[in-house]
C-alpha cells in the first residue's frame, strides 16, 4: 500500500470511531459541542502522529517482550505535553475536556496503531496512518459535535444558527444523547456500506 | 540474560527521555500557565470575594509576591497577595488559601479589608462529591463568612461558631473554614508587609 493510502483509509475505511469503534469514551463524553469534539480530536491526531512516529523509529530497538510499557511510556509523555500545552495556550478548552485530556493514555486507537501498524512499518507510512487515524477521529468528533450542538442547544461553535423559535433539545448534549446520536451514525454508515457493497 | 539487560537498558534509557521532555515542557510553560490561571481561575475568585468592596484599581495588575516562611521540607513559601485600592491607599488585600476536604486540597480565595473583615470568599479548586460537598462553591455558603470580624475567627454553627455547614458533608465545609482559618492566621504578617 502507498502512503497516501494509508493516510485516506483513516478518513472513511477506517473512520476510527465509526468503523473500528475504537476510541468510544471520548467520542460519547466530550461531544457536548463542536468545538470540544474538535480539540479533543486534535489533541488526539498530535499524540497519534508523534506516538506514531517515535514508535516506527525505535520499531527495532524496542525489545518485545517490554514493548507495551515502551508505547505507554512513550504515549503518555506525549500526552502530558498535549496537557501543558493545552493548559497554557487554550485554558478554557482545557478545563471543558478536563479528565479526558491525560484519559487520551488509554485511548485505544493510539496503542492500537502503535501495536497494529508503526511497530511493522517504516517512519513515512506510520505517520500518514497517525495523520489519516488522527483527522478521521477529529472529523468524527467534529461532526458528532456539531450535530449534538446544533439539536441541543441551536448553536453550532458557539454562534447561534437556528431560527428564533427553535426551541434546543437538550436531552441531546446530555448523556443519553451521545448513545443516540452515535447509534445512528453507525446505523447510516452500515447502510451507506452495505450499498456500496450491493452495487459494487 | 543480555536479552534481560536489554529489556532493561532500552526501557530506563525511554523513561529517562521521556523524564528529560517533559521536565523541559513543564519549564517551559509555566509562567504562561501561572497567567492563564490567574485570568480564569484566580482573576473571576479575586473580583468575586471584593466585589462589595469600594477599591479603583486593578488587583491582579497590584499584586505583590511575599516570602512566607518555609514549608515542611524547608523550602521557602513565596505567597501572591492582590491589593484593593481606594484612592491610592490600601483597603483590602486577597489571597489565596488552602485546607483539606474530604476529596483532597480545597483552595479558598479569601479577601480581609484592611480593618479586619472578611470581604467574602471563593472555593477556586476542589474535588468534593458532585452534589454534596462541591455546593461550598454556592452562595448561600460562602457569603455567610462576608463581613465576619477576623478577630472572633470562623467556626461552624455546630461548633459554636456563625457558619452552617452544608449537611451531609461536614469534611467539605471543615475544609473551607480550615483554609479561612489559615489566612485569618497569617492576615498579621501580611498586614505588615503590605503597609
Amino acid at each position: 500500500m502507498s502512503v497516501a493510502n494509508e493516510f485516506t483509509k483513516g478518513l472513511w475505511k477506517e473512520i476510527p470511531p465509526f468503523r473500528l469503534v475504537l476510541g468510544l469514551c471520548p467520542t460519547l463524553a466530550v461531544t457536548t459541542a463542536a468545538e470540544n469534539g474538535m480539540g479533543m480530536g486534535l489533541a488526539t491526531t498530535f499524540v497519534l502522529v508523534c506516538s506514531n512516529l517515535l514508535i516506527s523509529i525505535l520499531r527495532n530497538v524496542i525489545p518485545k517482550k517490554v514493548r507495551i510499557a515502551a508505547y505507554i511510556v512513550v504515549i503518555a509523555s506525549f500526552v502530558v505535553i498535549v496537557e501543558l500545552v493545552m493548559q497554557a495556550y487554550v485554558y478554557p478548552l482545557y478545563n471543558a475536556l478536563g479528565l479526558f485530556i491525560p484519559l487520551i493514555v488509554v485511548n485505544c486507537i493510539i496503542l492500537g496503531r502503535a501495536e497494529a501498524f508503526a511497530s511493522k512499518n517504516s517512519v513515512l507510512p506510520s505517520v500518514a496512518d497517525g495523520l489519516g487515524m488522527g483527522l478521521g477521529y477529529t472529523l468524527s468528533l467534529t461532526f458528532l459535535g456539531a450535530v449534538r450542538e446544533i439539536i441541543g442547544n441551536g448553536t453550532l461553535f458557539g454562534m447561534s444558527i437556528m431560527w428564533n423559535s427553535y426551541e434546543p433539545f437538550a436531552l441531546m448534549v446530555k448523556a443519553p444523547g451521545a448513545f443516540l446520536c452515535l447509534g445512528i451514525i453507525l446505523g447510516l454508515m452500515n447502510w451507506i456500506g452495505a450499498m456500496q457493497k450491493k452495487r459494487g | 540474560m543480555r536479552e534481560f539487560l536489554r529489556m532493561v537498558i532500552v526501557l530506563v534509557v525511554i523513561c529517562g527521555c521521556s523524564g528529560l521532555v517533559l521536565s523541559y515542557t513543564n519549564q517551559a510553560t509555566r509562567n504562561q500557565r501561572e497567567n492563564q490561571l490567574l485570568k480564569y481561575v484566580q482573576g473571576p475568585s479575586i473580583k468575586a470575594v471584593l466585589a462589595e468592596y469600594d477599591y479603583d484599581n486593578d488587583p491582579i495588575q497590584d499584586r505583590t509576591t511575599l516570602a512566607m516562611g518555609q514549608d515542611a521540607k524547608g523550602n521557602p513559601v513565596e505567597k501572591n497577595v492582590y491589593l484593593a485600592k481606594k484612592g491610592g491607599s490600601l483597603v483590602a488585600v486577597a489571597y489565596a488559601s488552602s485546607g483539606s476536604g474530604y476529596g483532597g486540597e480545597i483552595d479558598v480565595m479569601v479577601g480581609i479589608s484592611m480593618d479586619g473583615r472578611l470581604t467574602g470568599i471563593s472555593v477556586m479548586t476542589h474535588a468534593e462529591t458532585p452534589g454534596l460537598g462541591a455546593r461550598i462553591t454556592e452562595t448561600a455558603f460562602s457569603d455567610q463568612f462576608k463581613g465576619s470580624d477576623i478577630a472572633a475567627g470562623v467556626q461552624l454553627s455546630s461548633e459554636g461558631g456563625t457558619i452552617d455547614g452544608i449537611s451531609g458533608a461536614s469534611f467539605s465545609s471543615k475544609g473551607v473554614i480550615t483554609a479561612v482559618g489559615r489566612a485569618i492566621e497569617i492576615f498579621p504578617k501580611i498586614k505588615e508587609e503590605v503597609s
